[in-house]
Formats: C-alpha cells, structure tokens, sequence
C-alpha cells in the first residue's frame, strides 16, 4: 500500500512538491489561524466558494491542455448566468407559484445550453478557422459580455424563484451539494482525460497537432468537442454564481480569470499544452481557496490578493522552469512564434537545438 | 505609372486586410452620416482625436510587441502605475511642470517594462502568462505602497490641467468653439517615430526578424536579449505617456481606472491584421483598427443604440474578421501544404 503511494508520488515530483506545499501551508495557516478557519462552518463555506471557482479552473485547464488558452470562460460564464437568470427573474415568463418548479428547470437548462453554445463556438472558430485560441476566445470574450450588456444594460438581474437560492444552501450530510457537484465533476473529467480515446487525443493535440494530424485522426473535431465540454463547465459554473448570488450583473468575477490561469500553472500544467494532470488541479485548487480564505481571515485587501496572485503565478513558472530545467525532461520543444526566447548561452541556437532533440527522445 | 500617395510615401501598396478595414470604415461612416448629417464635420473628427489619442499610442506599443511575436497584457496597468505614481510624486515635491511628470512616469514604464523583457527571456514562458502576472503584482505592489487615494480636479497639478484642456487652434463653427487637441502633434509624433524604429533602423528589423523567427535570428548574430528589451521598455515608455495624457485628459486621478483597456486595445491592434504568430503587421492597420473601435464607442448612439450595444458591435466585429484573416490563411496554408500552425 505505502509502496504503491511512494510509486505513484515519485513517478511526478511536481505533484509531490504540491501536495507537500498544501499541506505545509495548510498547517501553518491552522496554527495561526485555528477554528477561525479551520471549523465546520468555516470548511463548509471554503468548499461553497470553491465550487463557483472550480468549474472555471477546470474549464481553463482543459483550454491549456490543448495547447490553447480561454479567455472568454469569464464573460461566457457571465452569459450564462444572465441568460438563466434572465428566464428566472419574471421580465419574460411571469413567477406564479404553479411554474416555479418548471422555471427552476429551465433556468438550469438555460445556463448549460447557453453555455455549450459559447463553447460550440469557440470550439468552432478555433477548429474550422484556424483563429489562434487567444483571439478567437479574446474577440468572442468581448463579443459575450457585449450580449450580456445589450440584454441587461449593465443591471443586475435578480432571481425570483425561491428555491433557486437553495442550490448553495442545501447539503448531503456535512458536504455543500455543489461541492459535490465540483468533486464529481472532477472524476468524470479526470476518467474522461485518463481512460477515454477522446483524452488521450486532447493531451495529444496539446502535444503535437501536426502529429496528431497526420495519424489519421479527426483533430478538429477534438478540439471542438474539448471547447464544449469547457462551455458546459462554465454553465455549470453560471449555476453556482447565480445560485449563491441569487442575482447576476454582467462584468462579475473579473479577476477569476487571472486565478484561473494561477491555479492551472500551479498545478504543473505546461502552458504549452499537453501535460497536466486533473488530480494536481483539485489540490492547486485547494492551496489556492485556503489562501484566499485566509487572507479574507487577515482583512488583506482585493489590490493585495491581486498582488499575491500575480506573484505566486510568475513565482511558481520560475520554479517550474528551473525544476523542469534541471531534468531536461518533459522540456517541450520550443515554440518560438509563440513569444518565447531559446535558453541563453553562448550558442543559443545550439543549444536549443540539442534541447529540443533531447526533449523528443526522452518523452514517453 | 501614376502611383498613390500611399505608395509613394510607404513605398508599398495597402495590404488587402487594410483595404478591408477602410471599405468597412468608409461605408460606415457613409451609413451614419446618411442617419445624421451633423455627424460629419470638424469637430466629430477633433472629437476622435481627443478621445483616441492614449487608446492610439497605446495600440502602437501593443503592435510593436506583436511583432516581436509576443502579447503583451500588462501596459493598462503599467500605464495606471507609472502615471499614477509619476503624479505623487511632483505633489510631493511640489514640482507642477509638465516635463518633470512625463519625464518621470516615462522613466518609471520603461523600468516596469525592462521587468517584463528580462522575465519574457529568462523564463521562456508564454508572454500573456507572464504579464497577466506582472500586470497584477505592478498594480498591487502600487495599491500597496502608494495608497488608492482618488484626487479630483483641485488637487491634479495645474500643469496637467492645463495640457489636458490645451488647444493647439480652434475656432468658431456654428456658435460653438472647435479645437484641436494638442495632444494631436503628441500622437502623430509618436506614429512617426514608431515608423522610423520600425522601418528604418537595425534594431527595428531585428524586431521584424524576431518576430518571425527567433532562431534564424539569433543565428544571423541579432541579440534576442537587446530586442526583447528594446520591445518592452519601449511600450512601457509609451505607456507611462499614456497614464499623463489620460490623467490630464480627465482631470481627475482614479487609480482604479483603465484596468481592462488592455483587451480592446489588443483587439483593435489585432483587427489590424496584425498576426499573433509574430513579423507581421502594419502601423497603418493599426490606426485603422483603432478608428473603427472609436468610431464604434462614439456614434452607435446616432444609429439609435445605447452605450450597451458597443462591445456587441465590436465583438461581432472582431470576431467576423479574425474568421476572415484566419481562414484566408488556412486556404493558403493548406494550397502550399503547411501542416504546422505557427
């Protein structure tokens, strides 16, 4: 039993230095904080909040998987929730007591369908345009919140059925639902990347498309199916927001996307694509909300979280770098269009060129 | 052969993406005009000088650093900060001259800038990744340390005040004073320059080439330290001229303010046709692209839609022609049997 652990730890040392980093900052945080943060209530309530997070973290690292980046999870999650709460507000179809049940329905049903639709067209613009990903989703981004403004006008729209409210609220034993919902959402993407031919070709396409390509397989139609999935993701995502807010505004949750981005990078996703392990994300999930809760705990300021983030977001991709660095392992060749600078030395170019050799004989 | 004056001034004819642009922005205008006669004068173009002067020089920087072949999210915030920062400081000191605030939040973006380049080359990481981060900690580390404090029309120094509502000639049409802005000849100077770094020097080819392929590059003997740094310390400048110009333009200093500017700016750079994958794009396109995000922001109003109609326009906009260019590619792409997206 230990020896299968210390097999399945040593085989990702990245994930290692994870798990080790939660639990250390989690033991400090408890030392010095205690039941503040560490009760029943207090536990509940970080695990609420993490769901509404959680579905856009996962939405985001199934994008980097692929080698691509969503930007529009934010405003497409925005969407959603207008469009929901729209149908649940009693501006279209008037609250009575008899359809309350049928508009609760709908309104979930709302917020997934226009969430795939989001998706759909990403996925869409991306596959059968060839946009790159970080301007098909930045120009449909825009395009989303600029729906959201022209049905709401920039009002929050609230939510009239009662028991909407009650998705955040109610409990299975000692756990939130939507937790629940967050956890098991997990497990089927976590299956769906690891034990199906679909995953298997999203971490391929991360890893080399042309390749992927030229084995006869449909590409396209991966990538269009990997961005729905993020679209349902983010609907699922518009339902926690709506239900815990019982209301939604157009521009909500700005900053989630720069956490969204940190978590993933935390995780040890390669941010060029196809490397990254859903496990690594729940627990980059969890350093991240006790950090947030924490600080919440400390009356640290929004512009200070910020600062945190964005530190720990350039803090950990250096250590990456240098770790990844040091191994020559899992160095993916580089992608020099993208932005990027071939290692330093005296014989730059050389010695990029070896890297990239070497990188290509030693992945499995 | 009779040749454009665009011909002979660039030496090159107009790239059918910005053909494009100018069909799309003429019709437009012809469609707003036609809605509202009053639409078309003097004082609508002075107007979208005014407002598009920071959003411009901003684009500038954000094509320079698209040429290189990176994307760069931070110059919103570096903007803010430098700006920000470069006002305190000459309350502090009681210094109200306009050189000395520009001298100063030119000098401190340029230092935020050279922050990103050494981070961009040392790590070798996606630059939106890079400063998405660097962007939060510059605006952090400012919320930190300087304090939020809003200051309203009293307490901004005089002399930006007074550059902000400073005419270079105006005049009487209609009862009503027209003027331009000097920030005009502060813009056009900027273009210029930018055109001549670009075109007509070394290190401006260095940038192109880069861009387009970092290897060959640093194989011919460019250094792709130096160009990097040259790319971001010079948006940093141009952003720490734009966190002034806008401070002055409002008379009011809000440092939460201009945090987002970044996406539109980007898109507008991007509707262009400038590529993502870097050694392409145009400074022509740019300003084009940035006339059709103003002209969007400023007359949806006289089509009879409110303010909450731009960014549904716009989206649509940019998203149809990032179809267009993209898809234009992937037909050649696929007719001279390139596999590889880059």
């Amino acid at each position: 039993m230990i020896n299968t652990v210390r097999k399945m730890l040593g085989r990702d040392r990245e994930f290692m230095v994870l798990v080790a980093t939660t639990l250390v900052v989690t033991a400090i945080l408890y030392v010095l904080l205690g039941d503040r943060l560490f009760s029943l209530g207090g536990v509940q309530s970080m695990s609420i909040q993490v769901s509404e997070f959680g579905f856009l973290a996962l939405a985001m690292g199934l994008a980097i998987l692929t080698g691509g980046i969503d930007l529009s999870i934010v405003a497409a999650a925005g969407l959603a929730g207008v469009m929901a709460s729209l149908v649940m507000s009693g501006l279209i179809i008037p609250v009575t007591d008899d359809n309350q049940g049928m508009l609760f329905v709908l309104g979930i049903v709302v917020a997934l369908v226009t969430g795939l639709i989001t998706g759909l067209l990403n996925g869409i613009i991306i596959a059968k345009l060839s946009v790159p990903p970080i301007l098909a989703t930045l120009g449909t981004g825009i395009l989303f919140q600029g729906i959201g403004m022209a049905l709401t006008s920039g009002n929050s729209v609230s939510i009239k059925v009662v028991a909407f409210s009650q998705i955040a609220t109610l409990a299975i034993g000692p756990a939130p639902l939507v937790f629940v919902l967050l956890a098991i959402t997990f497990v089927i993407v976590g299956f769906i990347l690891k034990k199906t031919r679909f995953g298997r070709r999203v971490y391929l396409f991360g890893e080399n498309e042309v390749a992927l390509r030229f084995s006869g397989d449909r590409s396209e139609r991966t990538i269009i199916l990997t961005y729905a999935l993020i679209g349902l993701l983010v609907g699922l995502a518009a339902i926690v927001i709506i239900a815990r807010a019982n209301s939604m505004r157009v521009g909500f949750g700005q900053s989630y996307l720069l956490q969204a981005i940190l978590v993933v990078v935390l995780a040890g996703f390669n941010p060029f694509g196809g490397r990254g392990r859903i496990i690594s994300l729940a627990f980059a999930l969890v350093l991240l909300q006790v950090l947030s809760t924490s600080m919440t705990a400390f009356e640290v300021s929004p512009y200070a979280k910020n600062l945190v983030w964005g530190g720990m977001l350039l803090l950990v991709m250096a250590l990456i770098h240098f770790v990844r660095k040091g191994r020559k392992v899992g160095a993916k060749p580089q992608d020099f269009s993208g932005g990027t600078t071939p290692p330093t030395g005296s014989f730059p170019a050389l010695r990029s060129a070896r890297v990239k050799t070497s990188s290509m004989g030693v992945r499995s | 052969m009779k040749r454009s004056p665009f011909v002979r001034l660039f030496n090159r004819p107009l790239t059918s993406m910005e053909k494009m642009l100018l069909g799309i922005i003429i019709l437009y205008i012809a469609i707003v005009t036609i809605k509202s006669p009053q639409f078309f004068s003097l004082s609508t173009f002075f107007d979208l000088f005014r407002s598009g002067s920071g959003f411009l020089i901003l684009a500038l920087g954000a094509l320079i650093v698209f040429i290189s072949g990176g994307i760069d999210v931070s110059f919103a915030a570096i903007a803010i900060v430098s700006g920000y920062s470069s006002v305190l400081l000459s309350i502090a000191l009681e210094i109200d001259n306009l050189l000395f605030i520009v001298f100063v939040s030119i000098v401190i973006g340029v230092l935020l800038g050279s922050i990103n380049a050494l981070l961009i080359y040392f790590y070798n990481l996606p630059t939106l990744i890079v400063t998405l981060g660097t962007a939060s900690v510059f605006h952090g580390a400012m919320a930190i340390l300087l304090g939020m404090k809003t200051f309203t029309r009293t307490d901004v120094p005089k002399s930006m005040l007074d550059f902000g509502s400073a005419q270079l000639f105006s005049f009487e049409v209609d009862g009503a004073r027209v003027g331009l802005t000097v920030m005009a000849p502060v813009v056009v100077a900027v273009i210029v320059i930018t055109w001549f770094l670009l075109y007509r020097t070394r290190i401006g080819r260095s940038v192109f080439a880069v861009g387009s392929n970092a290897e060959s590059a640093s194989r011919i003997g460019m250094s792709i330290l130096f160009t990097r740094l040259f790319v971001y310390t010079y948006v940093g400048g141009l952003s720490g001229l734009v966190g002034i110009i806008y401070f002055s333009n409002l008379a009011y200093i809000n440092p939460a303010a201009f945090v987002g500017t970044e996406l539109p700016v980007i898109a507008a750079v991007v509707i262009g046709g400038t590529k993502l994958s870097g050694g392409e794009g145009t400074i022509f396109g740019t300003i084009l692209g940035v006339l059709l995000w103003q002209l969007f922001q400023n007359t949806l109003i006289r089509l009879g839609f409110t303010a909450s109609f731009n960014d549904l326009f716009f989206g649509a906009a940019l998203v149809a022609i990032l179809g267009f260019i993209y898809y234009r590619q992937r037909q050649a792409n696929k007719r001279a049997l390139v596999f590889s997206t880059n």
